[in-house]
């Protein structure tokens, strides 16, 4: 089994791409991307790279469909993917909040009506995360610009990863709560890191030098 | 299905001699929120020995599993076995209250080395026990195992649960399958249900476990008044499947032959349709009352071996359209009974 190359899933585009790519890069791991290849070589011969939506790498390593990724820790948590998170690169640092418009009634989580509308790119974590507090919410699922939702009348909360605030000052939202910090995440399938066990803990300890 | 099975053995099975060896092939039932998690409804095949604690009854479990799975087919098959007993008797020696022994056996679940090692020592773990902890995480065969030992009476249960490993290898060693049964102290599961071993089974080409069991001693007095030790496993046949196709394996297709029969004349289709099915032939009849052209295309999407074409009676030649060949010829219904029992 040891001509079989380990496979890493990265981010394909936005901010987590390329630190991803620099975080390998300081291990050794220098990916070749070609174009119109889905698996791309890089400079380890044992490694080789694919690309692809951050919110789909949680899957795949679960599946083991790639033995590795790099995504994000909500991310890993939403999709409910059960793989072994190696390392907190510590990049793509967000927080998971639940928000209003700033002209809302509602000042915390505890004021939260029964059956409000609540929108968001989340809907696992922020199910679980309602119950969690005795609210009966509706979770309405929307992929991205949850922010919107409350401008359509769609959803009085919602519930959305910022960084800067940037987004939620623009839409005049206002935080309630906070959920989680995420932060992005090594993360490697369970069989995988039976079969491959000496190679990663050496790429871990290449990648954990390199952070530090 | 060891829940059923243990109420089987402890209320229609009293007097059964013992050891009980039982085994399954049935679908069970699970409910889980998350849809990446396994299905509700698969197939599950195991097997249970119930009545004796002995390494021997364990290695032959593991013998069981790994023969099992050599035999449908699988290759690289490897056995990872942690010790739940071994892991409780650690946490209480060290004086763990329920929080922190969660915390433990979230961190090797997790197999974070560094977490546990700072835990531990904030938490003012014995220095000696906190190498037995990290020493075990690290062990990877068995016999490494054997090389850990804690002095002092308050570890008498983890040195006799060390000792009782270190008996299981030498019969793994014994049945020849030591080298791939691997020691892993990360497996923590349900270790409230478990009393001895744990173990999954897996291939490298499947990112799912195949299956797994272990020694549980004391579930079975759960279900009535007998107290007995067991210990089995389970496989799920859905992965074993995954795990063939993953492997290049090519699983074999049906080989019954298909027949329909069509005709303008309903008593001679019937009579024919009848002496095909009699025949052990998988035989319909054309109901439709389309052309025949369009019962061909009919055969030809539906993966039909021949199509029948029956004249006004049985007693003539019928003619017998080959789907796959597209060659049609005339034969005497008799006769090509006759060819298809030579195929079937």
């Amino acid at each position: 089994m040891n001509s079989k190359k380990i496979r890493i899933a990265i981010p394909n585009k936005g901010r987590l791409k390329e630190p991803s790519l620099e975080a390998l890069a300081r291990a050794g791991i220098e990916v070749l991307e070609e174009d119109r290849a889905y698996v791309s070589r890089t400079s380890d011969p044992r490694f080789e790279a694919i690309f692809a939506r951050a919110n789909d790498i949680p899957v795949y390593v679960h599946y083991g469909a790639v033995d590795l990724g790099i995504t994000g820790h909500d991310l890993i948590l939403e999709r409910g993917a059960d793989v072994l998170e190696l390392l907190d690169l510590e990049f793509g640092n967000c927080t998971l909040v639940v928000a209003v418009p700033e002209d809302s009634q509602i000042e915390s989580v505890s004021d939260v009506p029964a059956l409000a509308r609540v929108a968001t790119g989340f809907p696992n974590i922020t199910r679980s995360f309602f119950e969690n507090c005795g609210k009966q919410v509706e979770v309405l699922e929307v992929s991205g610009t949850a922010e919107l939702a409350p401008k359509l009348g769609l959803a009085q909360i919602i519930v959305d990863i910022t960084s800067t605030g940037e987004t939620l000052r623009q839409n005049k939202l206002r935080i309630i709560g906070s959920i989680l910090e995420s932060t992005s995440r090594l993360a490697c399938n369970k069989i995988a890191y039976r079969t491959f066990e000496k190679q990663i803990t050496e790429l871990l300890a290449r990648m954990r030098g390199g952070t530090e | 299905m060891t829940a059923p099975v243990a109420r089987i053995v402890t209320t229609r099975m009293p007097s059964a001699p013992e050891p009980i060896r039982l085994f399954y092939v049935n679908n069970v039932f699970r409910y889980s929120q998350s849809y990446l998690k396994r299905e509700r409804e698969f197939c599950q095949a195991g097997v249970e020995l119930v009545g004796c604690n002995t390494p021997e009854a364990d290695a032959e479990i593991l013998a069981l599993l790994i023969s099992s799975l050599k035999q449908v087919g699988l290759q690289d098959v490897r056995i990872d076995l942690g010790h739940a007993s071994l892991l409780k008797d650690l946490m209480n020696a060290a004086g763990l209250d329920e929080q922190q022994k969660v915390s433990v056996q979230s961190l090797l679940a997790c197999r974070d080395a560094v977490g546990l090692k700072k835990f531990m020592e904030q938490n003012s773990f014995p220095s000696n026990l906190r190498d037995a902890f990290l020493q075990l995480s690290r062990c990877r065969k068995l016999d490494e195992v054997s090389s850990i030992s804690l002095n002092g009476s308050k570890y008498d249960r983890v040195n006799k649960q060390l000792e009782s490993l270190m008996e299981l290898q030498e019969t793994l060693a014994d049945y020849r399958i030591d080298e791939i049964v691997f020691f892993d102290f990360s497996l923590t599961k349900k270790i409230e249900y478990y009393t001895g071993m744990v173990f999954e089974a897996s291939v490298p080409n499947l990112g799912l476990p195949l299956g797994g069991g272990g020694r549980y001693d004391n579930f079975i007095e759960k279900f009535g008044k007998l107290k007995l030790p067991a210990t089995g496993f389970a496989l799920e046949i859905g992965k074993l499947l995954q795990a063939l196709t993953a492997q290049g394996f090519e699983l074999p297709e049906a080989t019954e032959t298909k027949v329909i029969v069509a005709s303008t004349f309903r008593e001679a289709a019937v009579e024919a349709v009848k002496a095909l099915r009699e025949a052990g032939v998988i035989a319909s009849l054309e109901v439709t009352r389309r052309s025949l052209e369009k019962t061909l295309e009919y055969g030809k999407f539906t993966e039909t071996d021949y199509v029948v074409f029956v004249g006004s009676s049985v007693e003539s030649p019928v003619t017998v359209y080959d789907i796959k060949s597209n060659i049609s010829r005339n034969v005497m219904l008799k006769t090509f009974l006759g060819e298809l029992g030579g195929q079937a």
